[in-house]
């Protein structure tokens, strides 16, 4: 009955607010969703190789095992300042999955890799949408695959760190205000790099029950260079507008967490975690055309002056027997982008997310995790200087997803 | 049980969550936009690519703003639209033309070398008439023929008018554009007794640009309409308006400087006024030609030089750096047959000085700036006495001169890259139209309280490019 209620209580709050809080996506585990993301300070199994290397130690197997995917499902409308238009999406299914296997070849020490996309964005406007000159739609994935060592000491602290090894890969599309005969012009973008970064972390669980993290993942500059630029303008222009190379910048910011969660007996586990995301490094999207014409400017940057922001969470697990354990949370992740600032490739507003979980153990070490989350989006009113584009947005997502935890 | 209806009652609750965003809400304010009547000249014909054609008349702005004003009460709006998109303009003075000629349209164009023969691989971008292969008296029938959609016609655009002519009582006669839809009999209609009969509640009056434009055009301050003129005739004809029965709310448009649209600056952005560069022994041979011929007043020096110009009134002088060209400067003339300084094409040395009416230079900028600066102020006190709202179209288009934005195209007063104008430099494309209705829309609703939707840019284009 309590897992009833709980799952109740979850899917009836209505959560304000809209968008993910920026580029950055935190869906990584089910089991830490079910907790309002949180995860700095948990060792239960190998997610701990993202959240906190220096937690992987703690994991209480010699293998673990967590994967999984969630199901974004979202859906923006844009109403325009002072005129009558309006646009409603819904945006393709976004399916970000996660992976982690840790071994611990001797007791305190472990090794594993993580993979999963820490950061992304996604956004499809019709072709013919009023924005089209600013963006049509733009993907943008930064797959992450980080191998990671963590070691701990007399089961007090441990610490750990990973290579992360950043895949990243951006398409775009826009419109050209140029009118032929055949329409309007267009520019394709897309391209693809691999970067480095690093995470690193700490964990220390000082008394029993009692578990304290502090991770730091690095910023990774993921330029993008020579990515391919494709113009369709009127014949007449073609020669202003050859096929091009380009560089495109864009910083995946550094995250310094920290986590404390305190275990009140085998059934009931409450957290609180912090991340700072230093999302100040987004400070303009630069474009750097290497075959510049009368009509390409070489240097193209548009201001975004992204503000560093705290995010707040607190999550808790309720182990109702060893069959069931039930998870819930919420957070508040406010928004980086200001006002004069806010653009439909990412429209994103202050959010507040509410979110539940469980896992169902049908033998002993492993688990069906699943979790849910839901962001009611309140209204943003926003002008993206650069382009003069003003109006209100609001969005929701929906995000059910299902994982697999083995630990042995 | 209760609680697994419960449960999936919650679901449903969920899906059914569509977000809402409120949307526009449109209101008249205090005025009234049943009937809608539109005064003034090619601006508001929707004339463009100099020529009438039917789309240019349904992107004109007067048009755009009566689409605008049916989200608050607005009613039909009928223009008198002419059966072609040809296009019909008048030729004024090209004596290689016939009287009548399609609008322009940008073209691919092969260079050519000063004996006519193209350049090999060498191509331009330019506007160009539509078609040389003209069928006048078709041009003639079209122009003259009644407009299919019966009268009386809300769009009393006429292009050519100026403030006077919006009085005169058989107008028609003097002005085609106006014969083929004034009221019958055309030997008595006038422009202003022709809207005013509609009975308008609502008007726009956007008259005046003509008073500096046509002599402007010309290249000369001498046909300017002198301010006391203006000053007479200005609050008459928006008091006509006003008393024309259903006591009409209004906006008035002020006049833009010509000097900041691209008919005026294009080419002496190209072409510098002192692109003569001589040695000391050209400037000495040039001095004694000129002297033979009478014209001391001319004197060259080494180094660059101003072209020659023939003023309006006999004079000739140098170029000065204030000095604009006009967009209709036959600039293969200047580069190959010496205008500005001597043609030697015939053989011998004629001197050949740059047409006035090519150049508009320092002192006729003045007095039209002048002029543009006091009817200006005529039009403001006018709206202000009789409390109609003002669309500052000249504070406007002095704003674009520096770059404007909206939602992400960005335009200037540049010719064709500019995103404003027509390929004629004067009158704006539909896009430069949509953007003028825009700032007549923000003037109504702030002089009316009135919440009147503004129209997206981007559902209208600019110049087609081939």
């Amino acid at each position: 009955m309590r897992k009833v209620t709980l799952l109740l209580i979850c899917l009836c709050i209505t959560a304000m607010n809209s968008f993910a809080g920026g580029y950055q996506v935190g869906l990584h585990s089910q089991r830490n969703i079910g907790m309002g993301l949180i995860g700095t300070s948990l060792s239960y199994d190998a997610s701990a190789l993202f959240y906190n290397p220096g937690g992987a130690s703690f994991v209480n197997s010699k293998f673990s095992f967590s994967g999984g995917v969630t199901f974004l499902m979202a859906r923006t409308t844009f109403q325009s300042k002072d005129q009558a238009y309006q646009e409603e999406i819904k945006h393709a299914l976004n399916y970000p999955l996660y992976f982690y296997l840790a071994y611990k070849p001797i007791k305190d020490l472990s090794i594993g890799v993580a993979v999963n996309t820490p950061y992304g964005l996604s956004m499809s406007w019709p072709d013919n949408w009023k924005g089209r000159f600013i963006i049509q739609n733009i993907s943008f994935k930064a797959i992450t695959i980080q191998p990671t060592v963590s070691y701990k000491i007399k089961d007090i602290i441990g610490i750990g760190a990973g290579l992360v090894i950043s895949y990243g890969n951006v398409n775009l599309n826009k419109a050209i205000p140029l009118e032929g005969t055949g329409g309007e012009g267009n520019v394709n973008i897309k391209g693809t790099t691999t970067k480095l970064g690093f995470n690193a972390g700490i964990m220390i669980h000082p008394t029993k029950g009692l578990s304290i993290g502090i991770d730091y993942r690095s910023k990774i500059d993921m330029a993008v260079k020579d990515a391919d630029a494709k113009f369709t303008v009127p014949q007449s222009l073609a020669t202003n507008f050859p096929d091009n190379k380009v560089d495109v910048t864009l910083p995946l910011p550094a995250n310094l967490d920290f986590g404390i969660s305190y275990e009140f007996n085998d059934k009931f586990m409450i957290g609180l975690g912090l991340n700072y995301v230093f999302w100040n490094v987004y400070d303009s999207l630069v474009f750097q055309f290497k075959t510049p014409t009368a009509a390409i400017a070489a240097h193209q940057a548009s201001a975004k002056l992204y503000q560093s922001r705290l995010i707040t969470r607190l999550g808790a697990q309720y182990k109702i027997n060893d069959i069931l354990t039930v998870r819930l949370g919420g957070y508040y992740d406010p928004s980086p982008v200001k006002d004069d600032y806010l653009d439909p490739l990412l429209p994103s507003s202050n959010e507040i997310g509410l979110t539940c979980g469980v896992s169902l153990y049908p033998t002993k070490g492993f688990s069906i995790d699943a979790a849910f989350e839901y962001l009611m989006g309140s209204k943003r009113n926003g002008n993206d200087v650069n382009d003069n584009f003003a109006g209100t947005y609001k969005s929701a997502i929906f995000m059910p997803g299902i994982g697999l935890t083995y630990n042995f | 049980m209760k609680k697994i209806v419960f449960f999936i009652l919650s679901l449903a609750l969920l899906s059914a969550c569509k977000q809402k965003v409120n949307e526009f809400n449109a209101d008249r304010g205090s005025a009234d936009f049943t009937k809608y009547v539109s005064v003034g000249n090619s601006l508001t014909a929707g004339y463009a690519d100099g020529a009438l054609y039917k789309s240019g008349q349904i992107n004109s702005y007067p048009n755009i703003l009566a689409q605008q004003f049916t989200t608050v009460g607005g009613g039909a709006f009928i223009q008198p639209l002419i059966e072609t998109e040809d296009g019909i303009g008048l030729n004024q003075d090209n004596p290689f033309l016939p009287p009548l000629i399609p609008k322009m349209v940008l073209k691919i164009l092969p260079d050519k070398d000063c004996s006519g023969t193209p350049i090999p691989g060498s191509y331009s971008l330019k506007p160009d008439l539509l078609t040389y292969t003209i069928d006048v008296p078709a041009y003639a029938a079209i122009l003259a023929a009644r407009p299919v959609a019966a009268g009386p016609y809300n769009n009393m655009g006429v292009p050519g008018a100026q403030l006077q002519h919006l009085f005169f009582p058989g107008y028609g006669l003097l002005n085609p554009y106006f014969k083929r839809f004034a009221s019958i009999p055309v030997a008595t209609a006038s422009i202003l007794g022709d809207a005013m009969a509609q009975q308008p509640t609502f008007f726009s009056l956007w008259i005046g640009n003509n008073d500096v434009l046509s002599s402007a055009l010309a290249g000369t301050s001498l046909l300017v309409t002198p301010v006391d003129t203006f000053a007479k005739y200005y609050p008459m004809a928006v008091g006509a308006l006003l008393a024309s029965g259903k006591q009409p709310k209004g906006i008035v448009a002020t006049i833009p400087d010509v000097t900041s649209i691209p008919f005026f600056t294009t080419i002496s952005q190209q072409l510098p006024w002192n692109g003569i560069v001589l040695d000391a022994t050209q400037a000495t041979g040039l001095n004694t030609l000129f002297g033979m011929f009478g014209h001391t007043e001319i004197t060259w020096q080494a180094g660059p030089n101003g072209f020659v110009v023939a003023k309006e009134d006999g004079t000739w002088a140098h170029m000065g750096p204030q000095d604009l060209f006009l967009l209709t400067l036959p600039t293969d003339s200047i580069k190959c047959k010496g205008m500005g300084i001597v043609d030697t094409t015939g053989g011998g040395y004629k001197l050949y000085p740059i047409p006035g009416k090519f150049v508009l230079d320092a002192n006729e900028q003045a007095v039209i700036k002048q002029h543009v600066d006091a009817f200006n102020g005529i039009i403001k006190q006018t709206a202000a006495v009789k409390g109609l709202a003002v669309a500052d179209m000249n504070q406007v288009l002095k704003s674009f001169a520096s770059g404007m934005v909206f939602d992400g195209i960005k335009f200037n007063t540049s010719f064709v890259t500019g995103g404003l104008f027509s390929t004629d430099g004067i009158h704006l494309n539909p896009r430069g139209n949509a953007v003028a209705a825009n700032y007549f829309i923000q003037a109504i609703n702030a002089t009316y309280g009135s919440t009147i939707p503004q129209v997206s840019v981007t559902d209208y284009h600019g110049l087609i490019f081939p």
